[in-house]
């Protein structure tokens, strides 16, 4: 039966080129997907660690469409529980974020701890000779379902299977590599911000590796024809499975004086009359090995770390349903930002996000995709760009990230059917 | 200021059963243990429970709502949930009479 919803032979060709739009409104393709994917072998993004520094401290979030809360515990590490009471369903946790020793159901005011082991029920022993709890009940066989959790250079993941492989081996070597870029020293959380997009998460799951829209889509740099001198493409997927990927730009002669290329490019109007008042906007303070204007960064299936020019950010993808995702940016600084870049940080946080320079077009052509596909789940998307130079890592016109995402997702859910199948 | 309130009579507190009263308008739960007798603030400091309402076993009161340990003598929290201490009030026997300090 579950072989007849998802057949891979149907819905994605085997080199990821072709897909049927159906994958992006059915049911239960979204549905087969929660099992497989969200509650499979992956890690799921939860958050950053320096969102819940202090013991007790827990944030609300989802492993694909299951409430989840991620903690803090006494002994300092970390914790992940589903937020569904183990009494008789409740949300226990109705809180964003906050600070807990212990989580009480509203419901029955059964108290669970930071890593979700049940502590009392009220009324366990009666009360004044009116009955409790049978005997045989042990609150050790009552605690909230508890998700394997493990971080990677302060990115918390969590997992419901226990087939995953570590998280380490997870992300592979080439992927940890470029997390590490981002991430080589101890971070500051700043806030995030949260939008919704009327359309499926593997649409978001595309344009994050779709170098080939970024000229084109986006109106910003065309507007102010902004170009970019020096500037080397790199588009990589990960070693092992090709869920994860990496698009940068590399800015190229690095020693040359920073940012003088940019001053020379003298910002300037395409049209008469169109012209950035405030040029720092695209400024680029250097701070890394290597200088790159943007690190677009999927960690399959919720996360995409990203840095564009001095902003950093972490962004969770989840999914709402067959035509809905949320999007949560994370913005971070590093604990030692100087005040002067801290600012920068924020100020360039307008580039991306719900309104952001560079982004906002993203999730109106996801959108346009889904209305655009909704009645012709057996039609084909055409996804060739440089497919007969497969091999190309130093350019932007090319689609092969998204060939290989769909190729992996394609094994993800197929490889379950035939285990769930025998 | 404070001043010393008769609360109950000594005859009424039973070893293993919790007594609630009050004062001035402040809930309490009176203890026996041995010889000795002992006031809680009677509300538990993890949530809304009446420690009268609990569980007396080896100098500590369980709470009825999440079974958290308080030790009778001192207010002191002795298990999970609870983590902060309950007041306790000094007590004396005056002719049969208890009274409680607060
Ligand atoms: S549903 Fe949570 S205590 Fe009853
Ligand atoms: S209310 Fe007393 S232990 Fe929770
Ligand atoms: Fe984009």
């Amino acid at each position: 039966m579950i072989d007849e919803v998802f057949n891979p032979q149907e819905l994605v060709s085997t080199d990821g080129s072709q897909v049927a739009y159906e994958v992006f409104s059915s049911q239960e393709i979204y549905d087969l997907e929660q099992e497989r994917i969200f509650r499979g072998p992956v890690w799921n993004f939860l958050g950053l660690e320096a969102e819940i520094p202090n013991i007790g401290d827990f944030k609300s979030t989802f492993v694909g469409d299951t409430p989840v809360v991620m903690t803090r515990t006494e002994d300092g590490g970390l914790a992940a529980w589903v937020n569904r009471c183990a009494h008789r369903g409740a949300m226990v946790c109705r809180e964003l974020r906050g600070n807990a020793t212990s989580h009480n159901c509203v419901y029955h005011q059964w108290s669970f701890d930071t890593k979700g082991n049940l502590l009392g029920v009220p009324f366990r022993r009666g009360q004044k000779g009116q009955a409790g709890m049978p005997p045989e009940f042990k609150p050790s066989e009552h605690n909230l379902h508890q998700l394997r959790v493990e971080s990677f250079r302060g990115l918390v993941f969590a997992t419901f299977s226990a087939e995953t492989v570590p998280l380490e081996e997870y992300i592979g070597t080439t992927m940890g590599g470029y997390i590490k870029r981002v991430f080589h020293k101890p971070v500051e959380y700043l806030g995030c911000t949260r939008q919704f997009a009327n359309s499926n998460w593997k649409l978001y799951m595309e344009n994050v590796k779709d170098p080939y829209h970024a000229s084109l889509l986006h109106l910003f740099h065309t507007t102010f024809n902004i170009f970019r001198v020096g500037m080397k493409a790199h588009c990589e997927t990960d070693e092992n499975h090709g869920l994860h990927s990496i698009i940068m730009a590399i800015k190229e002669n690095q020693d040359a004086e920073a940012g003088a290329d940019y001053k020379e490019q003298k910002i300037r109007s395409y049209q008469e009359g169109f012209e950035l008042e405030d040029d720092s906007i695209l400024a680029l303070i250097e701070e890394f090995e290597v200088v790159a204007t943007n690190h677009i960064q999927p960690i399959f299936p919720q996360l995409v770390v990203q840095q564009i020019h001095n902003t950093l950010v972490a962004r969770q993808l989840l999914p709402k349903g067959p035509d809905k995702f949320e999007l949560v940016f994370h913005f971070f600084g590093y604990a030692d930002d100087t005040p002067e870049l801290r600012k920068l940080r924020i100020k360039q946080a307008n580039l991306v996000g719900a309104a952001g320079y560079i982004s906002m077009e993203d999730t109106e052509a996801t959108e346009l995709v889904q209305r655009g596909t909704v009645r012709d789940g057996a039609a084909r998307s055409y996804i060739n760009m440089a497919k007969h130079q497969d091999g190309q890592t130093d350019t932007l016109i090319t689609e092969k990230l998204i060939r290989s995402f769909w190729t992996g997702y394609r094994n993800l859910m197929g490889e379950v059917a035939t285990g769930a199948g025998a | 200021m404070t001043m010393w309130y008769a609360v109950a009579h000594e005859s009424e507190i039973e070893d293993d059963t919790p007594f609630a009263t009050e004062a001035k308008g402040t809930p309490l739960a009176l203890f026996r243990i041995g010889g000795a007798i002992y006031a809680l603030y009677d509300l538990c400091s993890h949530g809304a429970a009446r420690l009268s309402d609990g569980f007396v076993e080896d100098g500590c009161v369980e709470c009825p709502l999440h079974q958290g340990l308080i030790a009778i003598a001192t207010g002191e929290p002795r298990s999970a949930p609870i983590t902060e201490p309950v007041t306790a009030y000094p007590v004396r026997i005056v002719d049969g009479q208890v009274e409680v300090e607060l």
